[in-house]
């Protein structure tokens, strides 16, 4: 078995379009789109202050209560200015103007909540969101009236605790951004290899070889799996260190992290590589027309290529999304659950899928 | 002594009896040639024998091993140079032949040792370093007979080693061959070159819709066809010579079993029982061909081969 996974090692490393495609292919993505898309981190335009005038007219006094906390919440943050205000028309006609950003009315029971849109589009957006925010936190408050209302009155206070800043230790940029998603593309492009590298063996007749040595079938399909193994840690080691060292991409912040990112990432290769390897066993479809679309679809969707581009109720599933979602939340915030979620779904699938994909081999003639 | 025993074999794909109740043995030390046209069952009686495919009914010995209970043991055995060229590109020529002689076992100082005989055996031991790619089609042929020898099989299965070579590597392949077999290995050959099996098998086999139609020597088998002769004419043809109208002629005439020409030399295979020279060599002349000489041989394999399939080989 160690011959035959020296032999994948030599074959793959001599091929020079792999050399290209799988590691100096996915640096130079790292290097183009961390810079060429930088300004996608920036924001179109700044906020800035937010003068809201405000009435209250007919709410309940918890409703009053939760309006009055959530106003005076909103002025700690320095950007936002709140008026209130019993003549609601002029304020209108002063948002109308220009002179104000925004009329917010709190009314009836149960509160409704009217607002009257100044002429600025990107204040008109965060006055709606922030409101947005209001409703489902007095959604909450509703809930647990109805259900425990001692829990409202016992209730210390959290503010200090569930807001926190956190010291992220350095400023990231899209280079960081794209240094994980290209390096998750890698990843989940090793299922090609997989794929073709039972494929290659028939195309180029060695197949007949193998398969008349006295070596068992279960030992030639783990030789032929594990022997791509050592080219998908070279890969993720060239990708994380030239894009660390030569460009200033960013990983985690310490080295047990980074090196718990290397380890999810070479699971996820291998997991791919033995779905490779049951693709190329059973199904007679060129991978580059069977899996390739559906692997570049999911890259799309989940973020890959750009930050901008996620549906709603989609995105978020995909596995794609997952694991680079994983890879951000250790490498930024150095939280490790969802990372160890990723290896360990990966090594489950991996188990299955090598021993479909044994048994398939034992079980498969050569035509 | 019996090396390799095929007993009754069957072996059917769906509707399709590749090989139908086939029967032969292979002598120790021999070489041993198969025949067949294309669909004949040979490819798959190969496989059968090299444990690369299972059968349906009937029996399969190697050195006395049933292949069924035995097919680890049998693997070992077993040798093969099949007709597709199966080895590694990016691998240089050295390369190629160890990793298939790892497979069988061998130890690092024995592998570098049984790959550097192999390669010098076909002729290769100043190409050990040369990847595939940079050689010529004959120097593939000879690594890719490299690859199915270095683990020093008892048994060594050669389908269509030929292929595509230069007569001088043919040649440097045809005596590699013999001395394979001198040095004691068995061989099975099978080829569509009826020129080389005649050279160098020791007994031949035909078979035909996976059957076996014929076995034994080449003087055996020769001598199953006596009722066809060859008769060449040497003549001299003329500018704007008929020759289609000639040939027609002399086919449709009772005992014409065949019509060739070349050098002008025409080459007739011509019935025994109906010797019909006469009335041929009478429209020689009637087409204005002078007769220089005649001469008459005994039926080659290849006459052989076109009555007892009632095909050509190709």
């Amino acid at each position: 078995m160690i011959q035959i996974i020296i032999k994948e090692t030599k074959e793959f490393l001599r091929d020079k379009s792999n050399i290209f495609f799988f590691f100096i292919f996915p640096v130079m993505l790292v290097f183009l789109l961390g810079n060429l898309l930088a300004n996608l981190d920036k924001a179109e335009e700044v906020i800035g202050e937010v003068r809201i005038h405000y009435g209250i007219e007919g709410i309940s006094d918890i409703d009053f209560v939760t309006v009055k906390e959530f106003i005076k919440g909103l002025e700690d943050r320095k950007n936002f200015f709140f008026n209130e205000t019993d003549d609601i028309a002029s304020s209108i006609d002063l948002a109308t103007d220009g002179g104000i950003d925004a009329v917010v009315l709190f009314k009836n029971d149960p509160m409704e909540i009217q607002i009257y849109e100044g002429t600025n589009r990107i204040k008109n957006r965060t006055v709606n969101s922030i409101m947005n925010g209001f409703t489902q936190l007095n959604k909450a408050v509703d809930i647990i009236i109805k259900n425990n209302k001692q829990a409202l009155i016992d209730q210390p206070n959290y503010e200090s605790d569930y807001i926190m800043h956190k010291d992220l230790g350095i400023k990231r940029t899209m280079l960081d951004y794209y240094a994980i998603t290209m390096m998750t593309m890698m990843c989940f492009m090793s299922i090609m290899i997989g794929a073709i590298c039972f494929m290659g063996e028939r195309q180029e007749k060695t197949i007949i070889r193998l398969r008349i040595a006295p070596i068992s079938r279960v030992k030639l399909f783990f030789g032929k799996i594990l022997g791509l193994l050592p080219q998908t840690l070279l890969q993720i080691l060239i990708l994380m260190v030239f894009s660390s060292l030569l460009f200033g991409a960013h990983y985690a912040l310490n080295l047990f992290d980074n090196i718990h990112l290397f380890f999810m990432f070479t699971v996820i290769s291998f997991t791919m590589i033995s779905l490779g390897a049951v693709y190329g066993l059973y199904i007679d479809v060129n991978p580059m027309a069977g899996i390739l679309p559906v692997l570049w679809l999911m890259m799309f969707f989940s973020g890959t290529y750009s930050k901008e581009i996620v549906i709603e109720g989609l995105s978020k599933y995909l596995p794609i999304y997952q694991v680079q979602e994983a890879a951000f939340d250790l490498t930024i915030f150095g939280r490790h659950q969802k990372a160890n979620t990723v290896i360990i779904v990966c090594l489950i699938i991996s188990l299955a899928a090598l021993v479909f994909g044994a048994m398939g081999f034992l079980r498969k003639e050569e035509k | 002594m019996s090396y390799v025993a095929v007993e009754n074999l069957v072996k059917k794909y769906g509707d399709i009896t590749a090989v139908d109740h086939l029967s032969f043995t292979v002598s120790k030390g021999e070489i041993f040639g198969l025949l067949g046209p294309n669909g004949a069952g040979k490819s798959t009686t190969l496989n059968i024998i090299t444990t690369l495919t299972d059968f349906d009914k009937g029996k399969v010995t190697v050195d006395g091993l049933d292949i069924r209970e035995h097919k680890a043991e049998i693997k070992r055995l077993i040798g093969m140079v099949p007709q597709d060229i199966a080895i590694y590109d990016h691998l240089n020529a050295l390369e190629n032949v160890k990793f298939f002689a790892s497979l069988y076992g061998y130890g690092k100082s024995d592998l570098t040792r049984n790959a550097m005989e192999a390669l010098e055996f076909v002729g290769l031991s100043d190409k050990i370093k040369v990847k595939p790619k940079q050689m010529s089609g004959g120097m593939r042929r000879r690594l890719n007979i490299a690859c199915g020898i270095a683990h020093k099989p008892k048994l060594i299965v050669l389908d269509e080693p030929t292929v595509g070579v230069d007569a001088q590597s043919r040649e440097h392949i045809l005596n590699s061959i013999r001395l394979l077999r001198d040095r004691g290995a068995t061989v099975i050959y099978t080829s569509h070159y009826m020129q080389e099996v005649e050279q160098i098998c020791d007994r031949i086999s035909i078979i035909d819709k996976g059957q076996l139609i014929a076995c034994g020597t080449e003087t055996e088998l020769v001598s199953m066809v006596t009722d066809v002769q060859t008769v060449f004419i040497k003549t001299k043809i003329p500018i704007n010579f008929e020759k289609e109208t000639f040939e027609k002629k002399i086919k449709l005439m009772p005992g014409v079993k065949g019509i060739s020409e070349e050098d002008s030399v025409i080459k007739l295979d011509i019935s025994v029982e109906q010797n019909n020279i006469g009335h041929i060599i009478q429209e020689f002349i009637n087409f204005g061909l002078p007769i220089i000489s005649i001469k008459s041989e005994l039926p080659s394999l290849d006459t052989l081969f076109l009555t007892l399939t009632g095909r050509e080989l190709r």
